[in-house]
Formats: C-alpha cells, sequence, structure tokens
C-alpha cells in the first residue's frame, strides 16, 4: 500500500478567493507598454518631474534586458498583452465606509477588516493598480510613523522617499526590477522614527481583479535607529484563463540598532506569474527578518535578501514553498555579508505534489574584508507524490576566509515509519500524515503572527483529511 | 551526424590541424568508422563557440588565456617511444617507485603512447590493457559501440576539439568474471608550454569482474618563472563501462606543472548491482576544470566518489560532478574536499539528479573548504533535481577557517605553526586520501601538499 496524501491547503481557492468582481475602474490604460502609457501614469498620478524620468530611464533598461534563462519558464508572458495601470477608484478612502461597496464586499470577504480591528496596527489594502484603502492606528501616527500608499509617501515625503527610493534595488538590477521601477503603482511606505517600537504588525492587502492585469506594487520601508516593525502581506487573485503579472519592488533599510521583519503569505491563483525583487540593507546591529511563504501563483520567482553592510547586522530568511498542480515555485533567499562580524541564516521548507515543481535557490556570498561571519542555510523538502519535482540550488561564494558557512539540505517522503508509529497510536492516516507535514514546515510557521499560523495549520490538517490511502 | 558537415565556420579551431590530425589516425590505420566520427567532430570544433560566461557551467573559469593562445599550441609534435621504464620522465619514474613490474603501464607523453607494458598474468586472464590505436585496430568491434557513447563529441567546443584531435590514450578492457590479478596504470605527461594534448580513453569492465584503474597526469614542475602567457593545453576525456555486477576502482589524480590548462570530461555508466569506487585529486595546472560524471544505470548500481583539491598560488580549479540515477535502487555518495591558500581559488558545482520512477535512491553529496588565506576564493554550489518521491537524498557544504583552537592545542604542544597547520590539512584530507588504493601513490599525495602547505 502506498502513502499517497492528496494535501492541498489550496483546495477551495475558487470559492474562497478565485471571485471576481464586475470590472469597474476610473481609469485603464490601453494594453501593452510604451513611453506614453508610462507618461500616461506619471501624469495621472500628478508625479514630480525626476520621477517620471525615473520610469522613463526604467523602461530603456527593461527594454535592453534579456529575460532570465534560469528558474522558472517566463516565456510565456506577453508583455503588450498586459494592462499596466488600472485605476479603481478616484482617491484612496480614509475608512471602510468610504470604499466602493464592492472592493469592500471583496476586502469583507477575505476579512481584512475584521483582521485590522483584531490585531493590527495598520492596514493598506490595494485593488489592481492603485491603494484604496489605508488606516494606521492613531497612537503610532502620533510617534511619527508613518504608513502610507507608496504613491501618497511619494506626495507628502517627497525629500524622505527621494533619498531612499531605488536605493536598495536599482532599476538596472534585473529585467523585472526594471518593469516595476517603469510602472510601479501602489504599495506600502513605511517609516519608523528613531526607537519607536512599533509591536503589532501592520498589514497591506494585494488584490488583482482586472483581467490580464499587470500589477507593480512598489514598497519602501525605512526603520530608524533602534525602532521595530513587523510588516505582513497578503495577496490572492481571481481565477481567469489568462495569465495576470505581478511583479513587486520591495526595498527596506533597517538603520543600527533597528529591527524589521517582513512576512509574505502569497496566496495568488494559479494563472498569476509571480516575478519579485525583495532587499533589504541592515545596517551595525540591525536585524532583518523575511518570512516568505509561497502557496499560490503559476510560477513564483523571488528570491528575498538582506545585504549586511555594517559588523553586528543580521539577517534570516525562513522560506516555504508549496507547489500542486501546474505550479512551479522557484523560491529562496539571498544573504550578502558585506561587513565583518555579521550573521545569517537561511530556513527553507518545500513540499511537492500533485506534478508540482517546488524549490530553493540561493545565495550565500561573503565579500573581501567581511570577516568573522557565520552563517547556516538548512532546506529541506518533501515530496508527496512521485509525478513532483523538488530542486535545491544553492550557491555559496565566499572571498574570506575567517568565517564559517554551512549548508545541508535534504530531500524526502513522508516517511513510512512516522505514519506507522503514528497509526500504531491510534491516530489514522490522514491525521498522521497531516500531523507530519505540519510538523515539518513547523519551523517556519511559529514564526508567523499567531492568527496566520493557526490559519495555516488548520488548513493542512482539513486538506488531509480523507486524503491519504 | 551527416548535418554536421554543413555547420557554419566559427573563428578559433585551425582548418588545416583538423586535415592533420585525419592525416595522422588515417596513417595509424583507424578503422573507418572512428575516421568518420572525427570528421563530424572536426565540423563541430569549426562550428561551435566556445563556451562563454552565459553558460552556467562557465560562469567562474575563465579560459580565453587560453582561447587567445590556441592556435599558437601544437597538437603534433611526435615524441619517439621508450624502449622501457627507464626512458620515461623521472617524475614517472618516482610515481612507478620500483613497481613497474607489477602493474600494466601505458604512458602517454604529449600527443603520443610511448610505453604500452601489460604483464603475462593479465595477458593469461585475456585482460587488456594498450593504446586506444591498438584497440581500434585489435578490438575494434567492441570499441565501435561503446566509444563516443557517453561523450558527445558535440558536448562543448573543447570536448569537439579533443575529439577531432584526439591522439593516445588507454583502451582496458576486463573479461566477465575476471579479477585483473595487477594493478592497471595510465599515465599523462607534458613537456610544458606550447603542448597540446586529447587523449580518449575507454574502459569496459564486462559482467561479474574487478579492476583498478589509476589515471595520473604530471608534467615538468618548477617552471612557474617562465613567461606567463607559456601555456599547454591537456582536453582528454573518458568513457567507464561497469558491466553488470562488477566493481572499478578508478582513481584520476591530476597534478600538472603551472603551464597547463586543464579540461576534464569522464562519464561512467554503472550497470545493476555494479560498483564504482572514484578517487579524484585535484593538484596542479593553472586552471584545472573537470566534469566528472556518473549514470547509475541499473537496480542496485552504487557510485562512491572521493575528491580531494589543493590549490595555491593563483590556482583556479573548477570541479563539477554529476551524480545521475536513472533507474530504482540505487546510491551514491560523494565528498568532495577543497583546501585553498595563496590567492587560489575553487569552484565546486554539484548535481544529484533523480529521474522519473527512480524510486528508493539514496544519494549523498558533500563538500567541505578549507580556506588558509585571506586571498583565497571558494564557491560551493551543490544542488539537487528530484523527480521521483521514495528517495533520500542529502547534501551538505561547508566553508570554513583552520580552527584557532585547534592550531592553540597543537602550538601549545610545542609545534612550529607551519607543523601545526599541516597537521590540520592532512587530518581535513585523510579520509579521502585513505583511499587511494597504492600505498606508494598515497605517499606521494601525501610529500605534494606538504610540499604545498610550504
Amino acid at each position: 500500500m502506498t502513502t499517497t496524501p492528496r494535501l492541498d491547503i489550496r483546495e477551495g481557492y475558487a470559492e474562497k478567493f478565485g471571485f471576481h468582481d464586475a470590472e469597474q475602474y476610473v481609469f485603464k490604460s490601453r494594453r501593452g507598454l510604451d513611453a506614453g502609457i508610462i507618461e500616461q501614469i506619471s501624469e495621472m498620478k500628478g508625479e514630480p518631474r525626476w520621477m517620471r524620468d525615473y520610469r522613463l530611464k526604467a523602461l530603456e533598461i527593461f527594454g535592453k534586458k534579456p529575460l532570465p534563462m534560469w528558474g522558472g519558464d517566463v516565456t510565456g508572458i506577453d508583455f503588450q498583452n498586459i494592462f499596466y495601470y488600472v485605476k479603481p477608484t478616484s482617491e484612496e478612502a480614509k475608512s471602510w465606509e468610504d470604499v466602493p461597496a464592492d472592493m469592500k464586499r471583496t476586502f469583507n470577504k477575505l476579512g481584512i477588516p475584521e483582521a485590522e480591528q483584531k490585531f493590527l496596527a495598520g492596514v493598506g489594502a490595494q485593488y489592481d493598480s492603485e491603494v484604496v484603502y489605508h488606516k494606521i492606528k492613531e497612537h503610532l501616527e502620533k510617534q511619527g510613523v508613518i504608513f502610507l500608499s507608496c504613491d501618497q509617501g511619494l506626495r507628502d515625503h517627497e525629500a524622505l522617499f527621494k533619498e531612499y527610493f531605488g536605493s536598495v534595488i536599482p532599476a538596472s538590477d534585473n529585467k523585472f526590477s526594471a518593469l516595476n521601477s517603469a510602472v510601479w503603482s501602489g504599495g506600502s511606505f513605511i517609516y519608523v522614527p528613531k526607537g519607536v517600537h512599533v509591536d503589532v504588525p501592520l498589514q497591506a492587502y494585494f488584490r488583482i481583479n482586472t483581467k490580464d492585469m499587470g500589477q507593480f506594487e512598489r514598497t519602501l520601508i525605512i526603520v530608524d535607529e533602534g525602532a521595530w516593525v513587523h510588516y505582513v502581506e497578503g495577496c490572492t487573485a481571481p481565477i481567469y484563463a489568462s495569465d495576470s503579472l505581478h511583479s513587486a519592488v520591495v526595498e527596506i533599510i533597517v538603520k543600527p540598532g533597528a529591527r524589521c521583519r517582513y512576512t509574505t503569505i502569497q496566496n495568488w491563483s494559479n494563472n498569476v506569474y509571480n516575478l519579485v525583487t525583495k532587499r533589504a540593507k541592515a545596517y551595525r546591529d540591525a536585524t532583518m527578518e523575511w518570512v516568505d511563504a509561497n502557496l499560490g501563483s503559476k510560477l513564483t520567482m523571488k528570491y528575498p535578501s538582506v545585504f549586511m553592510m555594517e559588523p553586528g547586522a543580521h539577517g534570516e530568511i525562513l522560506s516555504i514553498a508549496f507547489a500542486g498542480k501546474g505550479q512551479h515555485q522557484d523560491a529562496g533567499g539571498k544573504v550578502v555579508h558585506l561587513a565583518p562580524h555579521t550573521t545569517s541564516k537561511i530556513v527553507s521548507k518545500s513540499i511537492s505534489k500533485d506534478g508540482g515543481r517546488a524549490g530553493y535557490r540561493g545565495l550565500v556570498r561573503v565579500q573581501k574584508g567581511a570577516v568573522d561571519c557565520r552563517s547556516t542555510v538548512n532546506c529541506d523538502a518533501l515530496l508527496l507524490d512521485e509525478a513532483s519535482r523538488s530542486d535545491t540550488y544553492p550557491y555559496m561564494e565566499i572571498m574570506e576566509n575567517q568565517v564559517t558557512i554551512g549548508h545541508e539540505a535534504t530531500v524526502s517522503k513522508i516517511g513510512d515509519e512516522q505514519l506507522f508509529y503514528l497509526q500504531s497510536r491510534g491516530i489514522n492516516k490522514d491525521e498522521a500524515a497531516g500531523m507530519i507535514v505540519s510538523g515539518f514546515i513547523e519551523p517556519i510557521v511559529k514564526e508567523l503572527p499567531m492568527e496566520y499560523a493557526v490559519e495555516m495549520n488548520r488548513l493542512i490538517q482539513l486538506q488531509m483529511e480523507g486524503s491519504v490511502g | 551526424m551527416t548535418t554536421a558537415q554543413s555547420l557554419p565556420v566559427t573563428a578559433g579551431f585551425d582548418a588545416e590541424w583538423g586535415a592533420r590530425a585525419l592525416a595522422r589516425a588515417a596513417e595509424a590505420h583507424e578503422p573507418q568508422w572512428a575516421l568518420e566520427r572525427r570528421r563530424a567532430a572536426e565540423a563541430f570544433a569549426r562550428a561551435l563557440p566556445f563556451p562563454n560566461r552565459e553558460d552556467e557551467l562557465w560562469r567562474r573559469t575563465d579560459f580565453h588565456a587560453l582561447e587567445a593562445a590556441l592556435p599558437t599550441l601544437d597538437p603534433f609534435s611526435a615524441t619517439a617511444r621508450a624502449r622501457g621504464v627507464d626512458d620515461l620522465p623521472a617524475a614517472i619514474v618516482e610515481r612507478l617507485a620500483g613497481e613497474a613490474g607489477n602493474a600494466a603501464l601505458v604512458v602517454q607523453r604529449n600527443g603520443d603512447v610511448v610505453l604500452e607494458q601489460t604483464h603475462p598474468e593479465l595477458v593469461r586472464q585475456g585482460v587488456v590493457v594498450g593504446s586506444l590505436d591498438r584497440g581500434f585496430r585489435e578490438h575494434g568491434a567492441r570499441l565501435q559501440e561503446a566509444f563516443g557513447s557517453l561523450l558527445a563529441s558535440d558536448y562543448d567546443r573543447y570536448v569537439a576539439i579533443g575529439a577531432a584531435l584526439s591522439a593516445g590514450g588507454a583502451f582496458v578492457w576486463v573479461p566477465d568474471g575476471v579479477t585483473a590479478a595487477l594493478p592497471i596504470r595510465l599515465f599523462h605527461w607534458l613537456d610544458g608550454a606550447g603542448r597540446l594534448a586529447a587523449p580518449r580513453t575507454v574502459v569496459i569492465l564486462g559482467r561479474e569482474s574487478h579492476a583498478t584503474v589509476i589515471e595520473e597526469m604530471l608534467s615538468e614542475p618548477g617552471e612557474s618563472s617562465e613567461a606567463a602567457d607559456a601555456v599547454a593545453f591537456h582536453d582528454g576525456g573518458s568513457e567507464l563501462f561497469v558491466g553488470d555486477g562488477s566493481k572499478l576502482v578508478y582513481g584520476t589524480l591530476q597534478n600538472w606543472g603551472p603551464s597547463v590548462y586543464h579540461y576534464s570530461n569522464h562519464r561512467a555508466r554503472v550497470g545493476g548491482g555494479a560498483e564504482l569506487q572514484w578517487i579524484q585529486t585535484v593538484l596542479g595546472g593553472r586552471v584545472a576544470k573537470a566534469n566528472s560524471y556518473f549514470d547509475l544505470a541499473g537496480p542496485g548500481a552504487s557510485a562512491y566518489v572521493h575528491g580531494f583539491m589543493f590549490g595555491d598560488q593563483r590556482q583556479h580549479f573548477h570541479l563539477h560532478t554529476l551524480q545521475r540515477h536513472l533507474v530504482p535502487h540505487t546510491t551514491s555518495d560523494l565528498l568532495i574536499k577543497c583546501c585553498l591558500k595563496d590567492r587560489a581559488r575553487s569552484v565546486y558545482q554539484g548535481l544529484i539528479q533523480v529521474s522519473e520512477g527512480a524510486q528508493r535512491t539514496d544519494a549523498y553529496q558533500a563538500n567541505r573548504n578549507l580556506l588558509l588565506s585571506e586571498q583565497a576564493r571558494a564557491d560551493s554550489i551543490p544542488g539537487l533535481e528530484i523527480l521521483a518521491n521514495d528517495v533520500r537524498c542529502t547534501h551538505g557544504a561547508t566553508i570554513g577557517h583552520v580552527d584557532a583552537e585547534q592550531m592553540y592545542y597543537l602550538q601549545s604542544r610545542g609545534l612550529p605553526h607551519l607543523d601545526a597547520q599541516r597537521l590540520i590539512v592532512e587530518g581535513f584530507f585523510a579520509p579521502v586520501l585513505d583511499r587511494i588504493p597504492l600505498e606508494s601513490v598515497r605517499d606521494q599525495l601525501r610529500g605534494v601538499i606538504r610540499r604545498k602547505i610550504g
């Protein structure tokens, strides 16, 4: 008897997230991409000239860069068939009452307002190209915490914005960062002043509604000296027959002694190409943590990075990738040690089933002069059936000898002995398989905010029922 | 293959070389089918571009200096045959350590096999050891199927060039059920800069047979002060066939002099219930790139690879291993250790591939790197591509430096710094050194390591 658990934490996606509203928008660019469209976006946003020029320059770079030939297959993206800018409302709402009814219903279904009341310090909700709602708790606002849409950030805090925008991820970093730099819209702008601890998470929720839509949010987070912040993002999209493109850029600056944790629960529908560039610079004694869970999308290529710029910086990446039928999760992370006495840790857990392909692709780089660095990488993969695939591609580039670098990876299936043991204790097979999978991802799930962790475990337990045998 | 003739031409390969290589091979009575393949390889050598940085396997290793120097090298200089072991270069005689009578020998100097020496005991067993030329003439039928079946001449341009110019190399054949009574030792010698040698070797073990084959690469040492741009190129290829139930112990021990660019392509195919034990050392050369691949092609096949690299000065080593599990119930275990000093640089790139349906695969891959200097650099890229689920595949890689506590302990016992370091490095390499089957070879490698530590 073979064990082929039909684990699917995405079962029921169609009912829960796969719906879509009738398309209503105040503006929708024509399909395709050219300088005209970019000027149009920039003009609609009433941007300063430097930003328009920046976008046009980035478009030029985008045109010159070749598509990546490694990782996933991106040749299916028809860049000229995409709507690059869909403006759903004329302005951002300050309270839920002002959010248009359709969108409110969508976000209600997704549980956003409820979550805001219960456990969040602030919430942003993006619908297609624009943020339609943004709210932050009053006491934080009083302490000088800024939590705005990225567009609003540019309007209200241009000097601060300009100082850091593009400083972590230049437009020329890769083809998709160039694309984002050219057409970016929405996303969050966060500034946490010196010493302020935002001890409950700020959350943003991203929703694609329009068919053939490209979402290009841009997030810029600046955590000033000694400050703390935890930012959570979630994303879903309707199930359309044709593919959408989500290509975000997230830049984070973690100043001396500060801490930032960025948690992503990526649950796009299976027709979204998710090609995202995320990078943080961590300065003296600062800590940057990425918690990156990839459950959805058709193809994800995402490798959150931490550049440790000054001594004492610490980077951590926790990555979960779950690939079901037709999905390719090319997840992973990068840590770059640019200064001595820096430490990093990567833990990756990937699960493949029903012919899905999940993997880890990562880089540990120690620059010359970065002595006394420590880095450990642990990757584990679980293959739930014989049609699935798991890849591990860790890169280690070490230019300094006073370092300690380690990498371990394993690939296995659910152990028959483990199943047998649990069953011999009177636990039925489905439950046992669910427990094993939960145990497998536990090291990362425990790092999620409690509400997400509970939800994740519940989903897995539910979906494992009746799935083994 | 017929299309090869109509391929375009890319600058970088001397067409006249192709014609001369063909004439030389015809003169040596190479069979018609082999000449045909040589012609096809020559067309690829002319048409293919040189590998460039866009290719993942060439991103970290730079052959541009060789590319530029290639037309100045001489692949055709003839070397006189040796009358006996005493005519061989001193370094080889030293390596043989008086054991020449207890082994079969094939010695290649530059492009030519200068000595073939088997042993009455092996002859009695029906074991064939000789140059590939002789193999073509006397065992053509056996070679026609095997030669080129694991290493295609269009793999890349350097392999194509090697196949077009190939000269020398060895053919080893061990019949079914035979345990070769003596080790088989193959030597490759280069007389320094300006040479180009491209030997191809084929080793075939029938069913239920055993053999030990050690290939060693040596050249005139200590010529590093010569013009920095003087280079030699060794572009070898080997194909190993380990028949069902057989066991091959195979060593590739590379210790070229400082002018040599080394590019090697080894391919092994391991049959059902068969075992390959492969020991690899990379010590010499200016830039050394080795592709060591094996296929586990029958149920119960297993392969154990142990290797070490030790680079100093500005040496650049690049080892790419591929552990391919094609069928269910196969096992592989690989350990590559690398130590670097001065400005040396290493790249270890390893991949475990488990094919669809290759259930019950047990695969392990470990890469350990020890950096002795601040200017040394090690890249480690272990990889897994797993398409079956009932498997156990694990890999690990570490990069570190000499442990300060160990050093302190040894020095507190009165050992000078250098001796302490030597002990630590020897200890680091010991698990691999211990696998080398011949005591005399082990001792000589220890000597090389000691000299490198300084």
